[in-house]
């Protein structure tokens, strides 16, 4: 437990160091919502009813790209191998990493996330439902992204594959948590949809880290 | 068991389909023909959708069948993972374009049956989607298959996508079941007995049958040759290696 923590804090503070990185992914974020209404037209109430998708794909693109390097940069100096020798067992140290990954992401939502309702005029009804679904949603997207990172590692950064075999295991999510913003937008009850999210999470969590500890363990050779 | 040691050995298995390989070949010939037959002449015209109710006999059984080898693949990727059964990673090679083809097939027809019936050539109806990731799926691993040049890596990485997507298959099933959406339920199989009329389900039935009997003969066909080429590939190498 204390080697957890202690990775744990590693992890965040390796996060903390590389601003850069986190200022790029949240600007790359208002990039994207501020493209949208470009291609879609400004008219208030279209933007207003689309805007929670909208926030979404964004985000997902935002996690697709802070995904790319989830584990290159261990991989390629030995960090990991040093790791998977460590007492710590390796499936842990996924956890803490994606711990770490989960809350530099939702940090930069964070700060985001009011700008953002203020560009597309998302009311104070559907906002905090929204909010809700990314808490709930992104940390799944991290640990199934991280899936498949670990299994395309030995493929060395390859971000259109990434893409491919992650975009099919967001739909379900994306499904979700739209549907949980809709509802709160008609004033109907959001329950439904962000308990399957809960429950995504839930069945994620616990699975991720042994699968993501399995594909890292044989993927180097 | 058996099956899992004996064919362990892929010399047993090229000599196994050697004898069942024509035979399928044979069989999804005759089964063709006759289910051809019956359903896009003999078969009575819908009440309701006349005529574009045959596009059913060759819609449905491509999707049962693009599902089940995709099933197939899973749990051919699961023994591959935790037995390391020679034949495992093979199968799943073998067996993903043709599975990809036969969704494809459904999405295809499905199409060409929902513009006259539905009016519309596509709609993001539960079943629709959840097939049209199951497509994705089978082009994601065969992407991800072929981007790796070492067969014992490629099987793992592949293998893991595989049983992750296994989670889509469920959701294909059962996916008219728990969104009632435009995609009409279970009627072959369900409570209470088949809500076909005997003149269409044995059409249906034949043309499953075809189906199964032309992937089969298909896969297999696959698996001889990726076994005969990464045998070729071997050889060269111990050439290259001891001119």
């Amino acid at each position: 437990m204390r080697g957890f923590l202690n990775l744990l804090r590693h992890e965040l503070r390796l996060h903390r160091r590389q601003k850069v990185q986190w200022v790029a992914l949240v600007l790359f974020f208002m990039i994207v919502l501020i493209l949208l209404p470009f291609a879609l037209g400004p008219e208030p109430d279209l933007l207003r009813r689309l805007a929670p998708g909208l926030v979404w794909i964004s985000a997902l693109l935002m996690t697709l790209l802070a995904l790319d390097h989830m584990f290159i940069a261990d991989a390629r100096d030995g960090t990991l191998d040093i790791m998977a020798l460590s007492p710590v067992p390796l499936p842990l140290i996924i956890l803490s990493k994606s711990i770490a990954q989960i809350v530099m992401l939702l940090g930069a939502l964070a700060i985001i996330i009011l700008p953002a309702a203020l560009l597309l005029g998302i009311g104070f009804v559907v906002l905090p439902i929204l909010a809700l679904t990314l808490v709930l949603g992104v940390p799944s997207l991290i640990l199934l992204g991280g899936i498949v990172a670990a299994v395309t590692i030995a493929l060395q950064r390859n971000p259109a594959m990434l893409a491919l075999l992650l975009i099919p295991f967001m739909i379900p999510i994306l499904i979700f948590a739209v549907a949980a913003c809709d509802a709160a937008a008609i004033g109907a009850s959001a329950l439904t949809p962000i308990l399957f999210l809960a429950a995504l999470l839930a069945m994620l969590l616990p699975s991720s880290v042994f699968i993501i500890a399995a594909s890292l363990k044989h993927g180097q050779g | 068991m058996f099956i899992t040691t004996r064919f362990a050995n892929p010399a047993e298995f090229l000599r196994l389909s050697r004898w069942l390989m024509p035979l399928l070949a044979g069989a999804a010939v005759t089964a063709f023909a006759l289910g051809l037959y019956q359903a896009l002449i003999f078969s009575p015209p819908d009440y309701q959708q006349g005529e574009t109710v045959r596009i059913m006999y060759i819609h449905v059984p491509a999707a049962w069948m693009g599902l089940m080898l995709y099933a197939a693949m899973a749990i051919a990727a699961g023994v591959g993972i935790v037995a390391r059964h020679p034949l495992a990673d093979v199968f799943c090679v073998a067996a993903a374009p043709v599975g990809a083809v036969l969704v494809a097939i459904c999405l295809v027809t499905g199409s060409l049956w929902g513009k006259p019936t539905w009016g519309a050539w596509w709609v993001w109806d539960a079943r629709l989607t959840s097939v049209l990731i199951l497509f994705l799926l089978y082009c994601g691993y065969m992407v991800l298959r072929h981007a790796f040049d070492d067969h014992e890596r490629g099987s793992r990485a592949g293998g893991i996508m595989l049983l992750v997507g296994a989670v889509n298959i469920p959701i294909v099933k059962f996916s008219v079941d728990w969104w009632h959406t435009l995609h009409q339920p279970a009627s072959v199989l369900r409570m209470g007995g088949s809500a076909l009329a005997p003149e269409m389900l044995q059409p249906l039935l034949l043309m499953a049958l075809a189906y199964a009997c032309l992937t089969a003969c298909l896969v297999m066909l696959r698996m001889k040759t990726i076994l005969v080429t990464r045998r070729a590939d071997a050889a060269e190498l111990m050439q290259m290696e001891n001119p």
